[in-house]
């Protein structure tokens, strides 16, 4: 077995009863195995933690006690509030693995329409390309930016070569698998890339053709008016120029329209119906996605090939107009010509392998779309990170949820998973999104331990989560040239926007009608009215919050004063000529949205579209 | 002029490996690299490429051409772009080496590189330098020689000083039809200080028929920066126009060659000498047309030559041949007898390039004039039709007859700067005979070339 039977089964109070319980501990092993080494040694030790208590305390191991004694030693535990944090860490894995194996055993993978087939794309994987090629233009990265870059350069005529670090993932290919298998292959470290900071933020992003446009939820805000309008009276960002017809194009392009209420799903329902009770602003969401079947599966590619992430949407009119994708190809770095005549010139970019072989691809135009947290040290690696800007003026929106248990059944994983917004806290910096996801891969960690976690799980279906995102402070760097460190330090005043939210998911919960209220927070779990929860809350601060953040953005960031921006206001990488910056590292500041339609109205401007 | 450039040769083997075959094929490179500039390690040198490419069973091409980017240290990179032809297809061949510090001889010595035909990839291969046989003849191979800029040779060099004679000329034979045809630009300045001025003729000779021939000028010299012209004729880097009497003519000119100093190159920089004579290039092609009498002479390619010649006046005595040899070899011979005091005394003095596989012998301009000492020195015999030159040099010796026939030979007068008369006879179609021997025991016949109308010669005098 893999070593964690003791810890699954104490934790799941496993009584044997359930076939599903089994298997959840080798499919732990596989999450961890997906995991960077830092998280992985991470998880293991506060296992071996756990392991060691119950030495101390009973004289045995986890997996060497029966049920009965398990659950003292995690009652036990669990009455400690100091390792609250510890505990719910160690819990992440076990509810997505658990999770995942009660779904598989319990069918709740409803049976899916054959997949359509995808739009074709000339993916060529970096083992079957040359050693040395020419392009007229390299686009590092095949997310959002990089896609829709490289269709405006394909379509100007260049021979455009679109370079991505991970894999082609058909939708076929997601009907096939179950979730957790697709999410370990489509996020960079397994979907466990952390900021460092106080507190830690788990921040997920993609690593496939497609990048986080694949595993994203669809929802397609455009850049607020008065976000663009500090952009360019402030930071000199020349792009936000005429980024209305951009943003137009890319909604077009993306097929972009309200989602109908037929597929919402009762997670959404239930937001409607609070907001509506409380006078707020809501509304389904605007999304990427025509003919959504609500599998609830965004964030691991969606398998009914409705949403029109940018390898169903863009790349096929890139490839179309002649742009090659190379797969499985890391860049190691822009190669740069230091002594052409009028300065450094960009001249092609070295990348490696899978298999560890190097090649390279000369071109007088790089276009650097990896991301903002791969951009930074993609730039220090090539000797072009030298301004000190790049890897600061890291945004992010950190976010959290709260769920809501109804008496009704509300199986909030069938339906759309990101299905409306709730626009009235806005005016705070505060978006409220009704999001749900396939179980366990949500940021929302469940109450308690052992019986009591297990009840929980057993109850999950009458529970309504709701997510809600922050326009922060830009108040994280990206650090490495080679390894990426994030360090984020959450400010003050994102601290109270975050409980802000909080309070308001949980009074649109308490409006929808909620029992009780489940706040994620170790310290304060559950709330049954308002007042309680009021009370709950007086002594919590944002730290002791579950902490996820999504749309990094900012990290090379694209304004008129030379010093503070290391990309000009049109996007090119100063210091150098042929390098221009076209991903969600361009944008000055926080888009206060989900960044993909302003990042992909950016990346367009870039290339001059 | 612009110092010295770079010459090397390098052979790289290794594999190839065909789209859509199974297997490789064995592949051998050999280079021949030629830079304008001194091969800079620190900086980028750009270098053109001749050579031959063999791929096993598919590719033979000896006439492979391309340019490298040598870049070592600046771009870390040393890149190989090849034209080829392998089994009638044009081909590319792109490839790199991608210098780093961590590995510096594996990445100096392999080459990755991609096959194109017609911008799409038909192949792939790695080839490599071989280190154990390869390293020493490649380092022997480098040499460092002289550069000329051809367009700067044109540039008039009189600065306004009486008894002055400047000449640009050009000849080339139309090989389609075998036709000659001589431009002949002059700038004379007297003695007595009258100012310069600019005369000239056009000349076509037909391969079966007279001689035609049309004069301009005399006009006043109304200066230049770039080359010779007078109101209806001139001469530029690369371009020659002009209309004389029926003739008009509208010619480019390609340099297919480096510049040949036919005397000594410093008594062109330094006119020490009664004249000196240069070669901008020492073959060029030209394309074109000449009309006259409502016939036009077109020139596609036309080998031939321009030729250059700056002192105080002309020869006593002289002969002159341009020879093509074919296959990127020419001859170009000057003999003179000067007009100065005791110089007009002696034998005609020689002056004989010949450029062979990118060599010029006898190394040295001054070697066939002046032996050691007049020990040596080659000799010439002056006359009409035949006129001959022999001499020998190092373990070489040569002997060169041309004849001159009468028909297709124009006789033209002209006038020295001092005031004399000048007739030079010459032909554009005239023969030619070179004979190469080596020494080797005895003396062994090492080329020989026969020039049947190809020739172009002069015999002149006072």
């Amino acid at each position: 077995m893999s070593g964690y039977g003791g810890l699954v089964a104490a934790l799941l109070a496993d009584d044997g009863t359930r076939p599903w319980t089994a298997t959840v501990p080798r499919r732990l092993a596989d999450v961890l195995a997906s995991m960077p080494v830092p998280a992985r040694a991470g998880l293991r030790g506060a296992a071996a933690a756990v392991d060691a208590y119950a030495v101390a305390r009973t004289g045995r191991r986890l997996a060497a006690l029966g049920a009965r004694e398990r659950e003292r030693v995690m009652e036990s535990l669990g009455a400690r509030p100091a390792l609250a944090p510890a505990l719910d860490l160690l819990k992440v894995p076990v509810l997505l693995a658990a999770g995942t194996e009660r779904m598989l055993h319990e069918g709740g993978r409803g049976p899916l329409l054959a997949p359509p087939d995808d739009p074709p794309l000339d993916c060529v994987p970096a083992e079957e390309w040359p050693a040395r090629a020419t392009a007229d233009a390299v686009v590092i990265g095949s997310g959002a930016g990089g896609a829709m870059a490289a269709r405006t350069l394909a379509r100007a005529g260049l021979r455009t070569v679109v370079l991505e670090e991970g894999h082609h993932h058909t939708t076929a290919s997601f009907g096939r698998r179950a979730p957790l298998d697709r999410f370990a292959e489509l996020y960079r470290d397994g979907g466990a890339t952390v900021a460092v900071g106080r507190p830690p933020l788990l921040l997920p992003t993609g690593r496939a053709v497609g990048g986080t446009t694949l595993v994203n939820s669809g929802t397609c805000y455009r850049t607020p008016d008065h976000v663009l309008e500090r952009w360019r009276t402030s930071f000199g960002f020349s792009l936000a120029e005429g980024m209305p017809d951009r943003l137009d194009e890319v909604e077009r392009t993306l097929r972009v329209a309200t989602q109908p209420l037929d597929v919402l799903g009762n997670n959404g329902l239930l937001a409607l119906t609070g907001a509506e009770r409380l006078g707020w602003r809501a509304a389904p969401l605007r999304r990427n996605a025509p003919g959504c079947k609500g599998s609830c599966q965004c964030v691991v590619g969606c398998p009914a090939g409705a949403k029109q992430s940018v390898q169903l949407s863009v790349l096929p009119d890139a490839c179309a107009a002649g742009a090659r994708i190379v797969t499985g190809a890391r860049v190691l770095r822009i190669l740069v010509d230091p002594d052409r005549p009028g300065g450094p010139r960009a001249a092609g970019v070295r990348v490696r392998r899978v298999d560890g072989s190097e090649l390279e691809i000369l071109s007088p135009l790089v276009v650097v779309a990896a991301g903002a947290l791969q951009s930074p040290p993609l730039l220090r690696r090539s000797g072009l990170g030298s301004h000190p800007g790049v890897g600061r003026n890291l945004s992010v929106h950190p976010a959290t949820s709260v769920a809501g248990r109804f008496p009704e059944p509300v199986t909030a994983w069938e339906g759309v998973l990101q299905s409306v917004g709730v626009e009235e806290p806005h005016g705070q910096g505060v978006l409220i999104e009704a999001t749900a996801t396939p179980p366990g891969m949500g940021s929302f960690v469940l109450p308690g331990v052992g019986r009591e976690l297990r009840r929980e799980l057993d109850g999950a279906g009458h529970l309504a989560t709701l997510g809600a995102m922050i326009a922060d402070n830009p108040s994280g760097s990206v650090h490495g040239r080679d390894r990426t460190l994030i360090r984020y330090d959450l400010s003050r005043r994102d601290g109270g926007r975050l409980m802000t939210a909080v309070r308001a998911m949980a009074q649109l919960l308490f409006a929808a009608g909620a029992e009780e209220v489940l706040t994620g927070i170790p310290k304060a779990p559950k709330a049954r009215s308002p007042r309680e929860l009021d009370e709950a809350l007086a002594g919590v601060t944002a730290r002791q919050l579950h902490l996820s953040a999504f749309h990094p953005t900012g990290t090379v960031a694209a304004g008129a004063d030379p010093s503070r921006f290391p990309a000009d206001g049109e996007g090119r990488l100063r210091g150098v000529t042929g390098v221009l910056i076209a991903d969600a590292s361009l944008l000055p500041g926080c888009p206060e949205v989900n960044p993909q339609v302003s990042v992909m109205a950016g990346a367009l401007g870039v290339t001059g579209g | 002029m612009s110092g010295r450039g770079t010459e090397f040769r390098e052979t790289l083997l290794g594999t190839f490996r065909l789209d859509g075959e199974g297997r490789t094929r064995a592949a051998r490179l050999d280079l021949r690299a030629s830079a304008d500039t001194v091969l800079r390690p620190a900086g980028t040198t750009e270098a053109r490429v001749t050579g031959r490419i063999r791929i096993a069973g598919w590719a033979d091409d000896p006439h492979l051409v391309g340019e490298l980017e040598i870049s070592p240290l600046a771009r870390r990179r040393i890149r190989y772009r090849l034209a080829f032809t392998a089994d009638g297809r044009r081909l590319t061949l792109d490839g790199w080496k991608s210098v780093t510090p961590l590995r510096p001889v594996r990445s100096m010595t392999v080459l990755p590189c991609t096959l194109y035909e017609e911008g799409k990839r038909v192949g792939a291969g790695t080839l490599r330098f071989p280190l154990g046989t390869g390293l020493a003849p490649f380092l022997a191979s480098f040499r460092f020689p002289r550069r000329e800029d051809a367009d700067a040779l044109v540039a008039p060099r009189w600065n306004g000083e009486p008894g002055r004679t400047e000449v640009w000329y050009t000849t080339a034979t139309d090989h389609v039809t075998g036709d000659g045809l001589w431009l002949h630009h002059e700038l004379v300045a007297p003695t007595d200080g009258s100012g310069g001025h600019a005369h000239g003729w056009v000349a076509v000779f037909p391969k079966d028929g007279p001689v035609e021939h049309a004069r301009f000028g005399p006009e006043p010299w109304r200066g230049g920066t770039d080359g010779f012209g007078t109101r209806d004729v001139s001469v530029r880097p690369g371009r020659l126009t002009g209309t004389a009497g029926a003739f008009t003519w509208d010619l480019t000119e390609r340099a297919e060659d480096a510049p040949l100093f036919t005397f000594p190159r410093w008594s062109w920089r330094r006119p020490l000498l009664p004249a000196a004579q240069i070669l901008p290039a020492a073959r060029a092609t030209y394309d074109g047309t000449v009309t006259h009498d409502g016939r036009t002479l077109t020139l596609k390619g036309a080998p031939g030559a321009s030729a250059r010649i700056y002192g105080h006046g002309n020869a006593r005595r002289w002969s002159w041949l341009h020879a093509d040899l074919g296959g990127g070899d020419v001859l170009e011979v000057v003999a003179a007898v000067s007009t100065r005091p005791v110089l007009r005394g002696l034998p005609p003095l020689v002056f004989l390039r010949l450029r062979r596989r990118g060599r010029t012998w006898p190394r040295r301009a001054e070697r066939p004039a002046l032996g050691w000492a007049g020990a040596g020195r080659f000799r010439a015999e002056i006359g009409l039709p035949v006129w001959t030159v022999t001499g020998r040099s190092g373990l070489r010796r040569i002997r060169v007859e041309v004849t001159q026939p009468q028909a297709r030979t124009l006789t033209l007068a002209y006038t020295n700067p001092d005031g004399g008369e000048t007739v030079c006879r010459n032909s554009e179609t005239a023969d030619a005979v070179v004979r190469l021997e080596r020494w080797w025991g005895r003396w062994r016949p090492e080329a020989e070339w026969t020039l049947e109308g190809t020739a172009h010669a002069e015999v002149g005098g006072r």
